[in-house]
């Protein structure tokens, strides 16, 4: 059977990622009724809807046999694909990141920058990153009483942490922050630089290649000043490292630096402003927390799994394979939907419940196998550390609005969350 | 004879830390679990590297 072209084009729909319930819906319904079968939205190539938890670890796990870099690693229509493999020499990819990339390339590009993340490294930042939290809830504090807690703090904290890790300078972190959400947002009109809905190929493209530019633009300015005056930086690495006994390409360390400046912060400000309206909506979650915060770490896990940030990655079949029963072919498409893998009720009891004691909480939103998120250590440290300062200070969380999401189906979470809160 | 002091474990591919002291009670290990007491088919509970492709690291 194939997909219906309404619930195909559902779960390509920038606004069905901003409405939440129609997305969860639609997967919802896929995940029983048609776990694994081929969509062919308007005016895209079909692929394959990967909806299933242990499918999605599957073809992560299976990293040569389903490969990121052959065709486009996010979903594209074919018209866009079209401009920017007629841009790129033939590639289907504006950038050339860990994401694009397959090995032997994948394994040499991610050693470089590894043991920065990992987490014995990162245990050195941990009194400065306490500091730059502190800070933040110290300016929410002032703000007496009531905030937008996505955009005065979510937005803010793990942006100025993945700046200082990299060595942008404090006062650029506002463009950096800009041009992340003109990327991740490009078919919101509130987000996107050309501030309407937009949906045709051509525009978006050349929207989505302008903000790359200009981070391209910045990064080699960086690049050329780091490799006269190396510090003890990100960007230091990226100037000065070699790969495969080679400095590093320009496109490889433009990409590098662009993916560490979108997804080292983006994806994590995502989580932490879904776990704050989360439990401001479920205030018994908030007062467990409140009350035990040796439930920290299961509020981390929950949030992930609650706003799995990023909402898909594309794979292609290198062989003819078979999986959950389906033949796929040498060449196939496959689209792995994290939020619906995060939601499968054959793995998590009431999926659609915020629980901060779930356990186990195996969710898929960090990816799996070769290309799990390289940050992800980063990131549920500064949630750790956040939520640690948090509940010092906060006695109660409650909505004073209407929250709102961006309307994105790759890379997306709130845009608004306004809370009242009052301190202890 | 006195125990042998616990180690620590990484996973090659994502940082994954397993310490035989702490064990990792989410995935079933209860505290004090040693490494060679964990299967060979053990897979790394955060990205499925296999138990080969672990160092031991001293933190």
């Amino acid at each position: 059977m194939t997909i219906s072209t309404e619930l195909a084009n559902t779960i390509v729909d920038p606004r069905a990622y901003a409405d939440g319930d129609r997305v969860d819906q639609a997967f919802a319904w896929l995940r029983q009724n048609a776990p694994l079968e081929q969509a062919q939205p308007e005016g895209f190539d079909p692929f394959w809807v990967v909806t299933r938890h242990a499918d999605i670890l599957e073809v992560e796990r299976q990293n040569e046999l389903f490969h990121n870099g052959d065709r486009s690693t996010v979903l594209t229509t074919i018209e866009a694909d079209q401009k920017v493999r007629a841009m790129m020499g033939g590639s289907p990819h504006l950038v050339r990141s860990l994401v694009q990339m397959d090995n032997p390339d994948h394994l040499a590009y991610r050693r470089l920058t590894q043991g920065w993340f990992m987490p014995q490294n990162l245990r050195k930042l941990e009194d400065r990153i306490r500091e730059i939290a502190t800070g933040f809830l110290d300016r929410m504090a002032a703000q007496g009483g009531s905030c937008d807690f996505a955009r005065d703090v979510a937005f803010l904290y793990p942006l100025h942490v993945i700046m200082e890790v990299i060595g942008v300078p404090e006062t650029d972190e506002p463009r950096m922050l800009k041009l992340t959400q003109e990327l991740f947002g490009s078919a919101d009109p509130e987000l996107n630089r050309t501030g309407t809905e937009t949906y045709d190929a051509q525009t978006g493209v050349d929207t989505i290649q302008s903000v790359v530019m200009d981070f391209m633009m910045y990064f080699n300015a960086m690049t050329e000043d780091r490799r006269k005056t190396p510090r003890e930086d990100l960007a230091t690495v990226i100037a000065n490292g070699e790969v495969h006994g080679q400095p590093l390409g320009h496109l490889e360390a433009m990409s590098y630096y662009i993916i560490a400046a979108t997804a080292g912060h983006d994806t994590t400000s995502s989580t932490t402003a879904a776990a704050l309206w989360a439990m401001a909506e479920n205030p018994e979650q908030f007062e467990k927390v409140k009350a035990d915060r040796s439930l920290i770490p299961g509020l981390i896990e929950e949030s992930i799994r609650w706003a799995t940030p990023v909402k898909h990655f594309m794979r292609t079949a290198t062989d003819d394979a078979e999986l959950a029963g389906k033949k796929i072919a040498k060449g196939d498409w496959l689209f792995l939907s994290y939020p619906s893998g995060n939601r499968d009720e054959t793995v998590f009891e009431d999926p659609f419940k915020f629980r901060v004691d779930r356990t186990p909480n195996k969710h898929v939103a960090f990816g799996y196998g070769a290309h799990v998120c390289l940050g992800q250590h980063l990131a549920r440290m500064e949630m750790r550390i956040l939520w640690e300062e948090f509940f010092k200070r906060v006695a109660s969380v409650e909505m004073a609005g209407e929250p709102k999401r961006m309307a994105a189906s790759f890379v997306c979470g709130p845009k608004s969350v306004p809370i009242r809160f009052t301190l202890n | 004879m006195s125990e042998q002091p616990y180690k620590t474990w990484q996973c090659r591919t994502c940082g994954y830390i397993y310490d035989e002291e702490a064990g990792d009670p989410n995935e079933g290990l209860a505290p004090g679990t040693r490494w060679s007491d964990l299967p060979d088919t053990w897979i790394c509970p955060l990205c499925g590297t296999p138990k080969s492709d672990f160092d031991m690291i001293e933190l």
